[in-house]
């Protein structure tokens, strides 16, 4: 009970700090307008502020109400964290509305913070009545939220639900059809099959604008399914990890561009001739940096990622890369017919197949073994006749060939690149999708792609927030699920060690194994 | 009975110290030999320069005819020494099955190309790697937790897991660094009894650090002990219960005239 309380006390005041800041950069009035677009209901007025914080009161509620077996603590659980995150608010709506009362310039602070917001905050009432509704709401909402939750998990219509899905699954599994397709040793190749078959018939159906998007979001799986190779699995944070990429897509730039080498070869030549290059360039920075570990390891890599970009803006190169111009009028693959934004989207599912493949039958082999003991215990990993220097190394190469396979598509996408394009924040995007999708998953760096990558795109709304939204989900998903969206099994057991799904595991594998 | 690791004047220094000091050392194949000495003695470097985690600076370690010195870890442990750590080292999010796998890391062949093809003869390989780990856990008696994370083991598991792990490349000698450290005394016993099994059915020569006196007494045919670095005494445990200077060496100067408490509760 009291480990209750300080959960929702916690939970209570991480959503009420958010919250303020949220209002404190006007978040409170786009958000109201997304809300007021979704229901037809008009821009920001009242209803749809309170409906937004409702909303996040009712989430809140939920969360603080999960492990509650009756309707009342629920509530009453729900209710508690909705006022300490109410209270909260209403503390600095308060604060802020009397100053605004007083006449005090709040944007000359807080440049959202201009009248009309201030008004719309305020719902247009005196600051203590505003403050009130907002802590009021919160309570309520947070109450509601609770048992809301509580009825969701409520054992009778979950059961009946299941045994509805099970009885169903019975009696599809028992007809003649599904039996066959079971029972003929391909149909999970068939299945696979299908799945490609939709990968490639949904490129031609989208606009142009959405085909461009997922291009953009494959050349980052790419770049996260190389990076987790070397941060995820063989536990080497690599914070320079652009230099591949940038190398990948220069050499493809230059081998294929008109300016300034005269060359114009066929992509498909500077393909292959970009992997390896860039896999020879991260061997070449893992000789230096193999005796390194964590926090060492990560300022090196990040000087190289540094050097790399400014190498390549420097005077020294400029007959040869062109400095900061970069390069224009890149070549790109022949596609026969079928227009390139389709052909590229075709491309990049390839490729990403490739690698996924390439990546699972490494990690399951010895190689990968190796690579995971490594990074659990080097020391101990040399007593059992790893060889840790071919295997970092390893480590390092693959990943950065998969950097340069990324920027050789990314160079003959783009048509024209830039210094500029290979900056520190690519690192970072890229380290933050593998967190935020799941250390060590492919799965996980797929959806960590989307959600950093293309949703930013797809929100375009919420253009000026972005960074903004990309650092406050970094902050909540710590919180919320350290683990990532989808995690791999090995993460999700090392952080929620004492969950059920362990025994479960253990008695399917034993049972498979028997 | 021929050797299979011998040691000559192996000298060890840390600045001004002399951890281990001209130690002369001879393990007879397929013996069970071990190493005492009170704490700081340099029993765990002289573990630590045949498993070429240190580079001895003066001697020579010859283990079944080839040299050890200037070698690196790995490829002393993929010429058949492996080792356990006196506190256990397992790979804890690791499950006990992938710390086994880990283990044969040496006795497997295929190179990341055969890995990515993912050809007959890897799959072969793996398939039989699988089987072998299984076998292992069952020979520790961890069948069935298998799919177990290693840190979620009780203690006395892990202990026996890393031995399984050291197993797993098939080594020809094994290094023990104190294996019953921290059990109660029916796991000693069981551990004791579990060493001289690794002896007996796999043919395994075993060397091992020890403080329990009744551990070292009941199983070695050797006794070497070590004293600021240096060899004092070496022979049988009868022989060694009755050394002046390792009574000495344990209860201080004077203790041996008189006193036979030492010798009295190792014989218990």
């Amino acid at each position: 009970m009291k480990v209750g309380l300080q959960n929702n006390l916690r939970l209570g005041i991480v959503f009420g700090i958010v919250m303020i800041f949220l209002m404190l950069i006007g978040f409170n009035l786009i958000a109201a307008n997304l809300i007021g677009s979704f229901f037809n209901t008009g821009d920001a007025d009242v209803l749809n502020m309170l409906l937004f914080i409702g909303l996040v009161g009712l989430w809140l509620g939920a969360t603080a109400a999960k492990q509650d077996n009756l309707w009342l603590s629920a509530a009453i659980n729900g209710a508690i964290a909705g006022a300490v995150c109410g209270l909260g608010l209403a503390g600095m709506v308060l604060l802020l509305g009397s100053l605004f009362e007083a006449g005090v310039t709040l944007s000359t602070y807080l440049a959202q913070l201009v009248p009309s917001t201030m008004k719309a905050i305020l719902f247009g009432a005196a600051a203590w009545q505003a403050a009130l509704v907002n802590w009021v709401i919160f309570a309520l909402a947070g109450a509601l939220g609770g048992i809301l939750s509580y009825l969701l998990r409520l054992e009778g219509w979950r059961k009946r639900l299941s045994s509805i899905w099970v009885r169903q699954r019975a009696s599809t599994s028992q007809q003649p059809i599904i039996q066959a397709i079971r029972s003929y040793p391909r149909s999970r190749m068939i299945i696979y099959g299908l799945g490609l078959v939709v990968l490639f018939i949904l490129p031609l159906g989208l606009s142009q604008y959405r085909n461009y998007i997922i291009i953009l979001t494959g050349i980052y799986v790419l770049l996260g399914l190389g990076l987790n190779i070397v941060v995820g699995l063989a536990g080497l944070l690599d914070l320079g990890y652009v230099a591949f990429f940038a190398i990948g897509a220069y050499t493809a730039a230059l081998l294929t561009a008109p300016q300034p080498h005269h060359l114009q070869w066929s992509f498909w030549v500077a393909l292959p001739i970009a992997v390896v290059l860039a896999s020879l360039a991260g061997v070449a920075l893992g000789v230096p940096v193999l005796r390194m570990r964590g926090d060492y390891l990560a300022i090196v890599t990040l000087g190289f990622g540094e050097i790399i970009r400014i190498l390549l803006k420097s005077d020294l190169l400029t007959s040869f890369t062109r400095g900061p111009q970069g390069v224009n009028t890149i070549g790109g693959p022949d596609f026969h017919g079928l227009s390139s934004g389709v052909g590229f989207v075709y491309l990049i599912f390839l490729s990403i197949l490739l690698i996924i493949l390439v990546t699972t039958r490494l990690q399951n082999s010895r190689i990968g073994r190796a690579w995971v003991a490594m990074r659990e215990d080097e020391t101990v990993a040399r007593a059992m006749g790893i060889d840790v220097v071919k295997h970092k190394l390893l480590a390092f190469a693959i990943g950065a060939a998969f950097a340069g396979l990324a920027g050789a598509l990314f160079a003959s996408q783009n048509r024209s690149i830039g210094p500029e394009d290979f900056a520190l924040m690519v690192s970072i995007n890229v380290v933050a999708l593998i967190i935020v999708g799941g250390m060590g998953s492919i799965p996980g760096v797929i959806a960590g792609a989307f959600v950093l990558k293309g949703l930013p795109e797809i929100l375009r709304q919420l253009q000026d927030y972005r960074i903004l939204t990309f650092g406050a989900l970094l902050v909540v998903m710590m919180l919320i699920r350290p683990e990532g969206l989808i995690p791999s099994r090995r993460r999700r057991l090392e952080i929620h060690e004492d969950e059920p799904e362990l025994t479960e595991g253990t008695t399917a594998v034993e049972g498979g194994k028997a | 009975m021929k050797p299979i690791l011998e040691t000559r004047r192996l000298t060890k220094f840390f600045g001004g110290l002399t951890a281990v000091n001209q130690v002369d050392l001879i393990i007879p194949e397929n013996s069970i030999a071990s190493v005492i000495g009170p704490n700081g003695a340099g029993k765990t470097t002289f573990f630590n320069c045949i498993t070429g985690f240190y580079q001895p600076d003066d001697g020579e370690m010859i283990f079944e005819d080839r040299s050890l010195v200037g070698l690196t870890p790995n490829a002393i442990a993929t010429m058949g020494i492996t080792r356990t750590y006196q506190n256990i080292r397992l790979f804890t999010n690791m499950t006990a099955m992938e710390n086994i796998l880990v283990g044969q890391h040496p006795r497997l062949k295929a190179s990341w190309i055969e890995a990515i093809l993912h050809n007959p003869r890897e799959k072969r390989e793996e398939e039989t790697a699988v089987v072998e780990a299984l076998r292992l856990l069952r020979f520790v008696s961890l069948g069935g937790l298998g799919d177990q994370l290693a840190r979620n083991l009780p203690y006395g598991a892990q202990r026996r897991l890393e031995i399984a792990r050291a197993l797993a490349s098939r080594p020809r000698l094994l290094l023990l660094d104190e294996p019953t450290a921290g059990m109660n005394a029916r796991e000693t016993s069981e551990m004791t009894i579990f060493i001289r099994r690794l002896r007996d059915e796999l043919g395994i020569t075993i060397l091992l650090i020890e403080h329990d006196m009744r551990v070292v007494m009941g199983i070695s045919e050797q006794v070497t002990v070590l004293d600021y670095g240096v060899k004092i005494a070496e022979g049988t445990p009868g022989q060694i219960q009755r050394d002046e200077r390792v009574i000495e060496a344990y209860l201080g100067h004077g203790a041996a005239s008189g006193l036979n408490i030492s010798a009295d509760t190792a014989a218990a």
